[in-house]
């Protein structure tokens, strides 16, 4: 299923009164199904928040998000957990695995939390390590993986779950150059293969330009660079 | 069960906050048998009377020790009281040299054979009439005094001493801290109270069987259920508040304790809860992990020191003169699961710890 995002005049805005910080500023675009989206910016930008309110971790101030057509900006804190659950797959910047868990159990974690841990959820977990070159590795622990390895679980626990969108929070953070392009790469090629919507907040130019478009964001503000279409 | 992987794979760390819990266990259980053992030292003659209630003279204020009654007496008792069965029983302090001619003291109890009064004899045999200088002795009394079945032993009281010889033995317990030695009810009264006559009293207290007895009384008498006749024994309540108060610590200590350590370890891993939390887990899911955590742990924990305290019962039993110490299923049971519902109440402030837990913070982390 092609997934389409859309975010209509998006702002956040972090405390109030004279100590107000307007991080995101009227922020609009929208995607075209099975694209993968990079948003640059120098930090503070208003990057992260951008991906925080898309993937529901953040409340925006106002606004509109749109996936598929199901408005996410109005969501509660209960609806919130539930829509990261069911429709999104996110790719942290230091990976994030728990250390104590195999790559496999890593990716299990996923249905441990939907409440399917079955034997699918295992053979699902098998197979994205497949895809991801990692199933001689499906039974290290996290803490025995190289950063490139940890990395590449990392995005297959964000696949587990079949989401609709893949965030991705500076994926190459923690990574050489030549890794971290590879994981890249590997990242937008099973995104893309699968119809999903990626979208990548890196502050590494020569990563985003791996990516189908790219916004670009300073001090809240958005613009848009290459074809990216303007929100109506 | 993730949390249940995490043992697994950090057996070490979880093996030393088992260790934790296993030593307060350890001295939870132990504290609770020393309470046991310091009631049945206290009177577990008493309470293994084959009695419902117990009648005192009214002015003795629930005290054995006070208590006299004369044959009038006993005989209104054994009529006012509505008493299925009654019985006599005399009760005196008294010193016996032991076989390595130290002096113990020992608390005598006399009876009329045939009687609900009369102790059940495991070895050896039962008093009769002509037994004025036998007795039988709690199995306690002939460990302390190294002394057996058949051996004779001399008893002093009242600057007097004489010679008793040992005929069988019971299984009766303690009175008053001392091990139990019954003898005849008409050699009692001799060693009490020397010279017998009309005026003497027969006995101490009355041993009363049938129901609804419990807080009858008449001129000159009272009775009482068997447990309020346990409490009033001298210096029981201040020992059983005592004990109640280090057990109480004991619960508090080791639910704060387990607590504190699973609040630290939530602290430690404040990322990982963000973590899942940012792609979806519930605080629920995550506070489940660190209950199923907290169970595992404590039940392993209680689960060593069950057997550890059961070993040190042993060697304490088998010690030359050990200290009153003594456990039931019962000792075991309730002080296990108590020491596991502690813990897990303990455990609680970790599930407050969790619910704050913003999963924003999972964004942005560096590793």
């Amino acid at each position: 299923m092609s997934v389409t995002l859309r975010v209509h005049d998006l702002s956040k805005t972090y405390g109030n009164g004279e100590r107000a910080v307007q991080a995101v500023r009227h922020a609009s675009f929208s995607t075209e199904p099975g694209e993968f989206v990079a948003v640059v910016g120098p930090s503070g930008s208003g990057k992260t928040t951008l991906l925080a309110m898309v993937g529901g971790l953040l409340t925006p101030t106002s606004g509109a998000i749109e996936v598929n057509g199901r408005d996410i900006a109005g969501l509660n804190a209960g609806q919130q957990a539930a829509y990261r659950r069911e429709s999104v797959g996110y790719v942290f910047q230091a990976n994030n695995l728990l250390p104590f868990l195999t790559a496999r159990e890593n990716l299990q974690v996923i249905s441990r939390i939907t409440g399917a841990n079955g034997r699918a959820a295992r053979q699902r977990a098998d197979q994205l390590l497949e895809e991801l070159g990692l199933t001689n590795r499906a039974n290290a622990v996290a803490t025995e993986l190289s950063g490139g390895e940890r990395q590449r679980v990392a995005i297959g626990r964000a696949l587990m779950n079949d989401p609709e969108l893949v965030l991705v929070d500076e994926p190459t953070a923690s990574l050489d150059s030549a890794r971290g392009r590879q994981v890249v790469e590997s990242l937008i090629q099973e995104v893309k293969s699968r119809g999903k919507l990626g979208l990548m907040v890196t502050h590494d130019m020569a990563m985003a330009e791996l990516a189908d478009r790219i916004i670009e964001m300073h001090d809240g503000k958005l613009s848009v660079r290459g074809k990216l279409a303007a929100s109506g | 069960m993730i949390g249940l992987l995490e043992i697994r794979r950090r057996k070490f760390q979880f093996a030393l906050i088992a260790l934790i819990v296993t030593l307060i266990s350890y001295l939870v259980l132990m504290i609770n048998g020393l309470g046991v053992g310091l009631n049945e030292q206290a009177g577990s003659a008493l309470r293994n009377f084959d009695a419902d209630a117990i009648a005192y003279s009214d002015k003795a204020g629930l005290s054995v020790i006070r208590s006299e009654l004369s044959q009038e007496q006993v005989d209104r008792i054994a009529v006012e009281s509505g008493a299925e069965a009654s019985a006599p029983l005399g009760y005196m302090a008294a010193n016996y040299r032991k076989d390595g001619g130290e002096i113990e003291s020992a608390a005598f109890l006399a009876f009329d054979p045939g009687t609900i009064a009369a102790p059940k004899v495991v070895e050896g045999r039962m008093l009769t009439e002509e037994d004025g200088d036998g007795l039988l002795v709690d199995k306690s009394f002939l460990r302390y005094s190294g002394l057996a079945v058949g051996d004779t032993v001399t008893i002093s009281v009242r600057l007097v001493e004489r010679d008793f010889r040992i005929v069988g033995e019971t299984n009766e317990g303690a009175f008053f801290f001392q091990p139990s030695v019954y003898l005849l009810r008409s050699t009692w009264q001799e060693l009490k109270y020397g010279t017998v006559d009309a005026a003497t009293p027969v006995a101490s207290i009355m041993l009363l069987q049938g129901n609804g007895l419990a807080g009858t009384s008449g001129p000159g008498w009272e009775a009482v259920s068997k447990s309020t006749a346990f409490a009033n024994i001298e210096g029981v309540s201040g020992q059983q508040s005592t004990v109640q108060a280090l057990r109480a610590f004991g619960y508090l200590i080791g639910g704060l304790v387990i607590g504190v350590f699973f609040y630290v370890l939530t602290l430690q891993k404040i990322g990982q809860i963000g973590m899942l939390k940012a792609v979806g887990a519930s605080s629920f899911f995550v506070f489940r992990q660190v209950m199923v955590q907290v169970l595992g742990i404590s039940l392993a924990g209680v689960a060593v020191a069950i057997p550890l305290t059961w070993l040190t019962n042993r060697a304490i039993q088998q010690a030359p003169n050990p200290v009153p110490i003594a456990f039931t299923n019962g000792t075991f049971i309730t002080t296990s699961v108590l020491l596991v519902l502690m813990a897990m109440v303990g455990a609680m402030f970790s599930g407050r710890q969790v619910a704050k837990v913003d999963p924003i913070i999972a964004l942005g982390q560096q590793q």
